[in-house]
């Protein structure tokens, strides 16, 4: 805070000031008369070399032995530091708490990760339904998600039959992929709290849909030309449905970032916060 | 000298006499007037510098136009390019700077105020001597008179064999005689940040526009050397034979490239840093909150004065430089995106859940928020070298540059403009001039430079001064000129805004927004010597603490 004692130290009566001085534009204009000259004449260079020395002596009368000052009075301080808004609105996620860093609790990554394992055991079996209900075939949607090993002409029929090395290759690719993006849901649903289900079911998956969309040619260019987009938009909505319903569901942790460092890094600080407090 | 005692017989300004007021302006060493004078020389720029651009975009406006000559189409774009950046925004950076710093770190002046005028004066004469090239350049018959190598003026157009005449050396004088102005403007920033704070201002407790003034001030002295020590080479190999950038005696062009690009690149955050001070102040008041994750805004501001030193090569992608030196240049441009991205995340959590006022201020850091980002956006699509070899040297690269120094510079400043208007003349300005103003200037931008980037992408080069119909680039041409007109009456109606509210604005009084940094202590205009008690502060936010005793921020900090 501005110190409240400003009025308690009196103010004086008269300040110094540094003086006005002619001599830094006198040296400015030598000096750029010394380089105009060069493309105009000689003579103007010598006169800027006559000004730029005049001025750095000039210049240096003024500060040497001691700076040239000026006294200036000091006016009667009539400004009055006030709030028009003396009520302050705050934000309602920490009742009792005067002032709050954001998150105050956050999901332990643990919770994430079994999102993303309930969200993969959903979108899983959404993803096999439609294969079964398609192309008569649970397979169908495995293949299809490695189907960059596949060459470009496989057939349907190819695709829909049972490959062990393509199941070995999708599990981990799927596992991987669900993982990441239920962890991701630890991190982002504290930031949403009051919509969960509508972020985690709703905006995630839509958005993550719309990312594939534009970029699915490049990495799959197999799975671009066969995808179903309303199945694979409903996978993808009950992968963040069951995500987010696990991830809210499980405990939250308080976050450590207002408190001070010394606590934070472990050392026994006894009476810190109280003290800054009575301060 | 010893100490001078001069009695301080303010009388109200407009009682003094013209020569003896006009007497006082010259000889001032106070840095409220230096920053004034640095401003009002910029706004004469700007005027000039906008009139340079309205005539080109009328060229260009039509296919096989003739509104003026090749040969002052060229010296307009150099002009244009060169007074814009080093005679616009870098006095407008250090006009403010000047003005806001001492005060909001509650210091009586600059460390230095005989230097300070000295690099005002500098910075004068140097746009002084490049605009005396229109008259004074044309010594030989046929040499033509402004200079005409573009901004950048690469080897070997800068030769004596390419330019004949002094335009390329009025060229490089008044860039190295406003450099030198420059580089002492910002020692004086260096040392009144770090020598000058009030009691108890930590460094973690100053405001960020003194933060990225500070960080700014670094970039100058880093940045305006080596194109100091260019022009310095580019006089030796003009006047006394030398060949530096002379590649048939044995010199490189691409020196020069490296040279100026390593000016020129953190350049742009010398000039960007500062309108991120002004936004970081500014978002915080309008929405009545705090600032979001200050010591974060700080951290990024030093990494992006880092990066910024590392880029520079970006602007040269199609020079044919080895895979490894393209390959570091992508990755430190793609680098420097990151933290420029956290403050951009960090003005938007500011302003999440605030109350937010939608004054001209505020409306211009806003739209400067998303212009600022699509600015950012097309930077990175151009840091990627296989896509910078199709747009370089097109409209789309002026278009993203525009759109970092309008969208994302200008548009805060007059933000600034606005927000510190009442401090500076202790007057209100009209606030419905300022959103006519916005709105004018914002259409304006949006129709020149969004549209600009589309003839970029279907080849349009950049300094042509014809093209031929059927290219499909007449319709964009001519909506960028009609935004440009928008742009103008923009400026109008600001200009009209400043005088009037000046002369007949309401009386502000000293904190007309509530805010919460030293200079809105202080009376409006503050005095001569800002503070009669040099003010201690406990925290980042020392207004706030007085008028909220029951609830000061130093218990958080």
């Amino acid at each position: 805070m501005v110190d409240s004692a400003k009025s308690a130290v009196s103010a004086p009566d008269k300040l110094q000031l540094p003086a006005p001085t002619a001599w830094p534009i006198v040296l400015a204009f030598g000096i750029a008369l010394v380089f105009a000259g060069l493309v105009t004449s000689a003579t103007v260079s010598v006169l800027g070399a006559i000004l730029l020395i005049t001025g750095a002596v000039g210049w240096f009368r003024d500060v040497l032995p001691h700076e040239a000052h000026e006294t200036v009075p000091v006016l009667p301080d009539t400004a009055v530091i006030q709030t028009s808004r003396r009520e302050v609105a705050r934000l309602g996620v920490a009742p009792g708490v005067r002032r709050a860093w954001l998150p105050i609790e956050v999901y332990p990554v643990s919770a994430g990760i079994k999102g993303g394992l309930a969200g993969s055991v959903a979108m899983a079996a959404l993803a096999m339904l439609y294969g079964q209900l398609t192309h008569g075939s649970i397979w169908y949607p495995i293949n299809l998600l490695v189907a960059g090993f596949f060459p470009a002409a496989a057939t349907t029929a190819q695709i829909a039959a049972f490959n062990l090395s393509a199941l070995l290759i999708a599990i981990p690719i799927h596992l991987l992929t669900s993982l990441l993006v239920g962890s991701l849901y630890g991190v982002l649903l504290p930031m949403f709290p009051r919509r969960p289900i509508l972020l985690g079911g709703l905006f995630a998956p839509i958005l993550w849909s719309g990312l594939l969309f534009s970029t699915l040619n490049i990495i799959n260019p197999v799975l671009n030309k066969r995808i179903s987009w309303p199945w694979f938009v409903l996978s993808q909505v009950g992968f963040g449905i069951v995500a987010g319903i696990v991830v809210s569901y499980q405990a939250r942790i308080r976050t450590w970032q207002n408190l001070p460092f010394a606590v934070r890094a472990g050392i026994e600080a006894p009476g810190l916060m109280t003290e800054k407090d009575q301060e | 000298m010893s100490t001078e005692l001069i009695a301080w017989p303010r009388a109200p300004e407009s009682s003094v006499p013209f020569v003896e007021r006009l007497h006082g302006w010259v000889t001032t060493v106070d840095h409220k007037r230096l920053g004034l004078m640095y401003i009002l020389y910029a706004m004469v720029f700007l005027l000039i510098g906008g009139i340079e651009a309205l005539i080109m975009r009328i060229q260009l406006a039509v296919p096989h136009n003739n509104f003026v000559s090749p040969q002052v189409f060229n010296r307009l774009f150099t002009m244009h390019g060169t007074t814009m950046i080093f005679f616009v925004i870098m006095p407008l950076v250090f006009g403010f700077a000047n003005y806001l710093v001492p005060l909001m770190i509650g210091a009586r002046d600059m460390a230095f105020p005989r230097l300070n005028a000295f690099s005002f004066w500098l910075t004068a004469f140097g746009g002084i001597l490049l605009y005396f090239s229109w008259l004074g350049a044309n010594g030989l018959y046929g040499a033509g008179n402004a200079p005409d190598v573009g901004w950048f003026a690469y080897a070997p157009l800068t030769s004596r064999t390419f330019s004949v005449g002094h335009s390329t050396d009025y060229w490089t004088l008044s860039l190295l005689v406003s450099g030198f102005g420059s580089i002492g403007a910002a020692i004086n920033i260096i040392a009144t940040t770090l020598c000058l704070r009030s009691p108890g201002m930590t460094l973690g407790k100053m405001p960020l526009f003194a933060w990225l003034n500070l960080v700014m001030a670094g970039l100058v002295i880093l940045a305006i050397s080596p194109l100091s020590a260019a022009q310095i080479m580019l006089v030796i190999d003009r006047y006394l034979g030398g060949h530096f950038f002379d590649t048939q005696a044995g010199g490189s062009a691409v020196i020069w490239m490296h040279f100026f690009w390593v000016f020129g690149h953190p350049e742009v955050y010398v000039l960007v840093l500062p309108a991120f001070g002004i936004a970081s102040e500014i978002i915080p008041v309008f929405s009545r909150k705090a600032i979001f994750g200050y010591p974060i805004m700080v951290a990024a501001t030093v990494a992006i004065g880092f990066i910024s030193m590392s880029v520079w090569a970006h602007h040269m992608f199609t020079v044919g430089m080895s895979s490894n030196a393209n390959t570091f240049f992508v990755l430190s441009t793609m680098a420097i995106a990151v933290p420029t991205g956290i403050k951009i995340f960090n003005w938007l959590a500011t302003m999440w859940g605030g109350k937010i006022e939608f004054k001209a201020p505020m409306l211009f850091c806003t739209a400067f928020l998303f212009q600022f980002l699509i600015a950012g956006l097309t930077g990175i699509m151009q840091g990627a070298a296989p896509f910078d070899w199709h747009l370089a040297n097109s409209y789309f690269v002026i278009a993203h540059f525009h759109y970092v120094i309008v969208g994302g510079i200008l548009f805060t400043f007059f933000a600034a403009f606005y927000y510190w208007f009442p401090k500076v003349t202790g007057r209100m300005y009209n606030e419905t001039l300022a959103k006519l103003h916005f709105w004018l200037f914002f259409i304006g931008f949006h129709l020149t430079f969004d549209f600009m980037h589309i003839p970029g992408l279907l080849g349009m080069p950049r300094r042509i001064y014809t093209y031929e119909p059927g290219r499909g680039w007449e319709t964009w041409n001519l909506i960028v000129t009609i935004g440009v007109v928008f742009q103008a009456l923009g400026i109008l109606v600001f200009i009209v805004n400043l005088l009037w509210s000046y002369f007949k604005g309401k009386t502000a009084g000293n904190d007309p927004w509530d805010a919460w940094t030293l200079e809105w202590s202080t009376s409006s205009p503050p005095p001569a010597y800002n503070f009669a008690v040099t003010p201690s502060v406990k925290s980042r936010r020392p207004l706030w603490d007085l008028k909220h005793p029951e609830d000061p921020d130093w218990r958080y900090e």
